[in-house]
């Protein structure tokens, strides 16, 4: 793995995960670190365990095995207290279809704790920099699938994190969602923002990502620059090489 | 703080928004209340207040007929028709044709018969007391009995009623001819007066309500139907709680929230506050409506004469209790069909175990028993205890036991299962 020359946020060693009524692992013996400022893609089949494997980043539970380690800014944090510096965007749409999207973020920006004078302000300048400042005050049952995804992203943001989780942040979007999207996350990795993404779009993941793991069977099966990995695999785009690596086996 | 009243002002927009959860909230009850204690309250007065219609055909050649008749009339219970021309073989279809609930058709020797009864009990009697040496010379003919016809839709207990009111009248008759006989036998030409008023003022029967105090409260259709329902409405929120728990974890809302420490507890309690107070909104309107607007249009007025800081304590824990249920069933649910489903059934099925429909003393002994595991029958017995026999804390103890180890189970199952999901 190549790391790059930045400090470390996450450090997972020698990872396991089982579940109770499991009887095979969802995640085994993992190695890995999240760099800080980086735009990192996990790619993978269908129950490969990304969904776990992205729910122990953000400290949603603990592993079975093996250590997690969460440092930012030369601090170590619990994973309760780490969570206040992470963003998480699902694929679901997590809001409130009834209320209107200021009313979602409100909501979500009081949950954070965020003083509302403050809040305020991030919610207009979210709405703006995502194009949704005209329909602030519409429910969202009256949006679009893209501008529903969208909002969602805008919830994610809300807390200034310093790591920013996205699961399928474009499915089902128009090229100009998707467009917005991607020119907002790019802007927030120049400020420095972490950026842990999983998506099936594997086009758009070459073009945005900086490093790329590729999970199968609850494992990391390569983990490097995408240059690297085509080089190394001998392979023309990420696409290839996912099937190269996990083979043409249906997983569902 | 912040966080639970941002989780409050967001559940009170969801549920202003939700026209039709607030009207299985509101206006299901009012409905619910309003048209179950009208149709009882007809039925009540059907038994204890309206007259019977009655058809009477009276073919008698003697005076017992119209004694008799004279008799139904003084009873209050009767509107009498008097169609004495009507064939027997016609009787029954004019009955219906004229619909009358009941028809009485008074035979021409009806007299004959309760005179010749009267004479025979009355020689056997004289004859038993040695009064008289001779052995009994009359006897009794029954060949044509009263004929009584019935409308066929009429329920088991309106006839049984109708049948005890023309038994005791007619056994009244009776009497008075036996006792008429008995003194004619004795050579006496009528009852002397003063026996005939000691007869007429006998009465063995003082009736009055069992109650812990002088208070008197009347059990009406109000003073059950406002609490049981109150109480089913109060447990149906399973429909729009346990769906909003369902929806809101399936759409992904509660993943958000634990990624934000405290925020999903805050959300939690925030549900629970808030249908605490739809929940006394519930109690508020419905016992508003019995209280004030039943009289108005001439149910009978809801009476509360019990303590009110126990009724609204107990309200309270109703309440608690009706929530605990719904978050319980909301969380378990895998999705809103299951809650739904689920939900209603339970509740369907407590409410009928638990008395709300019918009384739990006229089940079977075994769903007697069965009635202790539903919530809805302990709240019930709570508002009697308060309504009707003018309970104090002491005998509010029972319910109140129940209702908060059964609140308590439910919050724990609760709070194991958000615990396994992690959302805890």
């Amino acid at each position: 793995m190549e790391a790059p020359n930045k400090s470390v946020i996450i450090e997972i060693t020698n990872l396991l995960k089982k579940y109770p009524k499991s009887e095979v692992n969802s995640l085994n013996n993992i190695d890995f670190c999240v760099f800080k400022g980086e735009k990192v893609g996990l790619f993978g089949p269908n129950g490969a365990g990304k969904t776990t494997f992205i729910s122990l980043l953000c400290a949603l539970f603990e592993p079975s095995k093996g250590t997690i380690k969460f440092t930012l800014n030369n601090q170590h944090f619990n994973p309760k207290a780490f969570r206040k510096h992470i963003g998480f965007v699902p694929q679901e749409f997590a809001f409130y279809e009834e209320l209107t999207a200021y009313q979602n973020l409100s909501y979500f920006g009081a949950l954070c704790e965020i003083p509302s004078d403050i809040l305020k302000e991030k919610i207009n300048t979210l709405l703006s920099k995502l194009g949704l400042s005209h329909v602030k005050n519409a429910k969202l049952t009256t949006f679009s699938g893209g501008m529903k995804r969208r909002i969602n992203l805008a919830i994610g943001l809300l807390n200034d994190p310093e790591i920013l989780f996205l699961d399928e942040p474009t499915v089902g979007v128009d090229i100009q969602s998707k467009t917005a999207i991607f020119s907002l996350l790019n802007e927030l990795n120049s400020q420095g923002k972490t950026i842990v993404y999983t998506s099936h779009h594997l086009k758009e993941a070459e073009d945005f990502c900086n490093r790329i793991a590729l999970i199968d069977t609850g494992s990391i099966i390569a983990c490097d620059t995408l240059e690297n990995l085509l080089i190394e695999n001998n392979v023309l785009d990420l696409e290839q090489l996912l099937l190269t690596l996990t083979g043409n086996q249906l997983r569902d | 703080m912040k966080q639970l009243l941002a989780s409050i002002k967001k559940e009170f927009f969801i549920l202003l928004n939700d026209k039709i959860g607030l009207a299985l909230l509101f206006i299901m009850p009012v409905l619910l209340v309003l048209i179950i204690t009208i149709v009882q309250d007809s039925a009540f007065k059907v038994v204890n207040e309206n007259k019977f219609s009655l058809l009477i055909v009276n073919k008698d050649s003697g005076n017992s007929g119209d004694s008799l008749i004279s008799l139904l009339e003084k009873s209050g219970n009767f509107e009498l028709t008097i169609k004495n021309t009507t064939k027997k073989s016609d009787f029954s279809k004019v009955t219906l044709a004229n619909k009358h609930l009941f028809g009485i058709y008074i035979p021409t020797n009806f007299s004959a018969n309760l005179s010749g009864s009267a004479a025979l009990l009355s020689q056997t009697m004289l004859s038993a007391f040695g009064a008289i040496e001779e052995e009994p010379i009359v006897t009794a003919q029954r060949n044509q009995p009263l004929e009584v016809v019935y409308d066929p839709i009429l329920q088991e207990n309106i006839r049984f009623t109708f049948s005890s009111s023309l038994a005791t009248i007619l056994k009244g008759l009776e009497n008075k001819i036996v006792l008429e006989s008995l003194f004619k036998e004795m050579d006496f030409q009528e009852i002397p007066a003063e026996i005939r008023k000691q007869i007429s003022h006998q009465s063995w029967i003082k009736e009055s309500i069992a109650q812990e105090n002088k208070t008197a409260v009347l059990p009406n259709s109000t003073q059950h139907n406002v609490p049981a329902w109150t109480i089913f409405a109060m447990f149906f929120m399973v429909i729009s709680l346990g769906g909003n728990i369902v929806k809101e974890r399936n759409a992904g809302s509660f993943i958000r929230l634990q990624t934000i420490p405290s925020a999903f507890i805050a959300a939690v309690y925030s549900k629970i506050f808030v249908f605490f107070i739809v929940a006394l909104l519930q109690i508020l309107l419905l016992f508003a409506m019995g209280r004030f607007l039943f009289p108005i249009i001439g149910l009978p007025v809801l009476t509360i004469n019990s303590s009110m800081l126990a009724l609204v304590l107990f309200s309270v824990l109703a309440a608690f209790s009706a929530i605990s249920y719904a978050m319980c069933v909301g969380t378990y649910a895998k999705t809103q069909e299951q809650s739904n489903g689920f939900g209603a059934v339970s509740i369907i099925i407590f409410a009928a175990i638990g008395g709300i429909w019918v009384p739990t003393f006229v089940m079977p002994d075994y769903m007697q028993s069965l009635a202790l595991i539903s919530p809805l029958h302990w709240c019930l017995d709570g508002y009697y205890t308060l309504f009707l026999k003018n309970g104090g804390w002491k005998d509010l103890l029972a319910p109140i036991s129940y209702l908060l180890t059964f609140s308590s189970i439910c919050q724990l199952l609760m709070l194991l299962k958000l615990k396994k999901q992690h959302y805890i």
